[in-house]
């Protein structure tokens, strides 16, 4: 709502133009042409990265190579998310609301976790760290982090080699479930397990 | 833009109107003559302004630009804030000054203070509109401004509508014209649509219409960012696998997307410095989120944070002086400050949980997230005082993002029962639904005044 005193000055500058007009007695006209709209953004050439693909018309259809030297690539490669599978062996543990410490409970879960781990040796894990709905989103993917790490830590600190764990926050974007209860709530805020054979 | 030769009287009104909207205000002006006391009555608190249907003096009106000005530009100067738009059928014929005379004093009537009237001249490849103002205070309706503006005729696309860039150049004028800010409906939103799992962005005009996608990866994509130039987008997809960084250009789309940060762990929460030489951006390649400033050109990083708990949502103030940010190293979330080099912390929020702070572009005001049960919007002054909500019992109301005149804001909320956008005022009036869409629209970013 516009307040009362900017009522009060746009009306009296109104009122100034109207005094001031009243001297003019002409159309103030303005000679040059004004503020010409620009053509459509799109018109101005803009310069194609040489390493850009080719993505479908109107928008970013695939991921380029970054130009030149902006692109801050990952030291080692990743091991690619789609790969990993669940496995039934591996049991999931929980978070209380915007904590990412290691529970009481949830640590015997992550002993029989580290124990299968050890005996099957041959397989890499990945963590994924989740999040409920509540909270916003970007706090949420480093809350995630942080849950996967803390988890990761725990697998560690249990002897697992931290080279076969690979961790990753999908903040609240991923919901096991989807009612806006507590206890479905409390299902999301999770950390998972998926391995793969190395 | 500044360097047209606007008539004396403009240049005087303009300058006796600079910081009129600027928060708080005191009393500047002396009291209204009782003949406003008589237009205004009715308790409006704003000024009535009168658009009839633009008159073609040149050629054929086959995109209907007679009706279509009026009508979007009208709508912006409501979006303003600072206008009420009164209605009325009347046509001005061409070049009739007695039947012009005689439409103002049917607008007057009706509770005009000014009236905007469009000339048309229509070239099949070229439009001009000539838009004068006119104060219908006045028994004589004497005219007060005339300006020229014009547009190529150019295909039309879902991104690209120069007939509503047009009629979105006409309305920021008149605010300018009136308050001494130029308006914001010359700009773009980008946000996020569709559910968890399958986020795509989208760029639209301001005001909801015209809604292009930008990203069809299929994978989740999130916090679109608009650079300082407008021209990009910086945001965080998962359509590599991991939580990546990218940028896109929404207006050139031969154009591919730019990797900008794929670290190992997460790689999130890009805010432009006010140059848009560099992104503040929060990584956990060394351990733990903590927030980097990262030069664009050169790929350089710059680690300002280092603390054993959560550093994210960097935003710079305006100055590119000082980024606010998130952290919860003083238990749940909490709004801090610090230099540019990471040096200075102090805390800006107390008891609460607060995210998302985006600095006001007028520097004043930080506004931000907070969880009490459902979400809300608050702000307070970067030296932490005057904490205020903008947003209360409507649901959740969060993510805001500044119009570039720091006047309004952007954000989502689910009060309808599924999540839109939504714009206010920044004292939180006026606040207006802009997109209708029947997936969730979220995460908004309010672009700059477009090039």
């Amino acid at each position: 709502m516009v307040t009362r005193a900017a009522q009060v000055t746009m009306l009296s500058l109104l009122l100034a133009g109207l005094v001031i007009t009243g001297c003019a007695k002409r159309p103030a006209t303005t000679a040059s042409t004004a503020a010409a709209p620009a053509p459509a953004p799109s018109a101005a050439p803009a310069p194609v990265p040489p390493s850009a693909s080719a993505p479908s018309s109107g928008g970013a259809a695939a991921a380029a190579p970054a130009a030149g030297a902006a692109a801050a690539a990952p030291q080692t490669p990743r091991p690619v998310p789609k790969e990993f599978m669940a496995v039934a062996a591996l049991k999931e543990v929980h978070f209380d609301f915007d904590k990412y410490d290691i529970r009481a409970e949830d640590a015997k879960t992550l002993d029989a976790n580290a124990a299968w781990l050890k005996s099957n040796a041959d397989n890499l894990v990945l963590i994924e760290g989740h999040c409920d709905e509540r909270g916003t989103n970007e706090y949420n993917l480093a809350l995630g982090e942080r849950r996967a790490k803390a988890t990761m830590n725990y697998l560690v600190s249990q002897g697992i080699q931290a080279n076969r764990i690979t961790i990753i926050s999908y903040g609240e974007e991923r919901p096991v479930c989807n009612e806006k209860t507590e206890a479905c709530w409390a299902k999301n805020r999770r950390a998972n397990f998926l391995v793969k054979p190395r | 833009m500044r360097r047209i030769a606007i008539a004396v009287l403009f240049a005087l009104l303009a300058v006796a109107t600079v910081g009129v909207w600027a928060p708080p205000s005191p009393v500047r002006a002396q009291a209204p003559p009782d003949i406003y006391i008589n237009v205004t009555g009715g308790g409006s608190k704003k000024l009535n302004i009168a658009i009839p249907e633009f008159t073609v003096v040149t050629g054929s009106d086959s995109a209907g630009l007679a009706k279509m000005i009026p009508t979007v530009a009208g709508n912006d100067l409501t979006l303003s804030g600072s206008f009420s738009v009164v209605a009325g059928a009347d046509r001005v014929p061409a070049n009739n000054p007695d039947a012009l005379r005689q439409v103002w004093s049917n607008f007057a009537a009706a509770g005009a203070h000014a009236g905007a009237h469009g000339l048309l001249t229509l070239r099949a490849d070229r439009v001009e509109a000539e838009v004068r103002l006119y104060d219908l205070t006045s028994p004589t309706f004497p005219p007060i401004a005339s300006r020229k503006f014009d547009a190529a005729v150019t295909p039309l696309s879902p991104g690209f509508d120069w007939r509503r860039r047009l009629a979105h150049k006409i309305a920021d004028d008149i605010v300018l014209q009136f308050t001494g800010d130029r308006g914001v409906a010359d700009t773009k939103i980008s946000y996020v649509v569709g559910p968890s799992g399958a986020k795509e962005i989208v760029v639209a005009d301001y005001d909801g219409v015209g809604t292009s996608p930008v990203t069809r990866n299929g994978s989740i994509n999130l916090s679109p960012v608009w650079s300082p130039d407008a021209r990009s987008i910086a945001f965080t997809s998962f359509m590599n696998g991991y939580p990546d960084l990218f940028r896109l250009f929404p207006f050139e789309p031969r154009r591919g997307v730019q990797t900008l940060a794929s670290f190992h762990g997460i790689n999130s929460s890009p805010s432009w410095s006010p140059d848009g030489q560099s992104l503040a951006l929060t990584l956990s390649k060394d351990g733990n989120p903590e927030i980097y400033v990262l030069t664009v050109q050169s790929g350089a990083l710059q680690r300002l944070t280092r603390h054993a708990s959560i550093d994210t949502e960097p935003t710079w103030s305006p100055t590119g002086q000082q980024i606010a940010f998130v952290s919860d190293r003083a238990g749940a979330p909490k709004i801090f400050v610090m230099e540019r080099d990471g040096s200075n912390v102090r805390q800006v929020t107390t008891s609460g949980f607060h995210t998302q702070p985006r600095w006001s572009p007028k520097g004043d005001t930080i506004v931000y997230t907070q969880r009490e049960g459902v979400h809300n919007l608050w702000v307070i002054t970067p030296g932490g005082t005057n904490p205020r909500p903008l947003t209360s019992g409507q649901g959740d109301n969060q993510g805001a993002s500044w119009a570039p005149d720091g006047r309004h804001l952007v954000f989502q909320s689910n009060r309808s029962g599924r999540w839109q956008v939504y714009m206010m005022l920044l004292d939180g009036m006026e606040t207006t639904q802009i997109t209708t869409g029947a997936g969730d629209a979220t995460s908004p970013s309010w672009s700059p005044r477009l090039p």
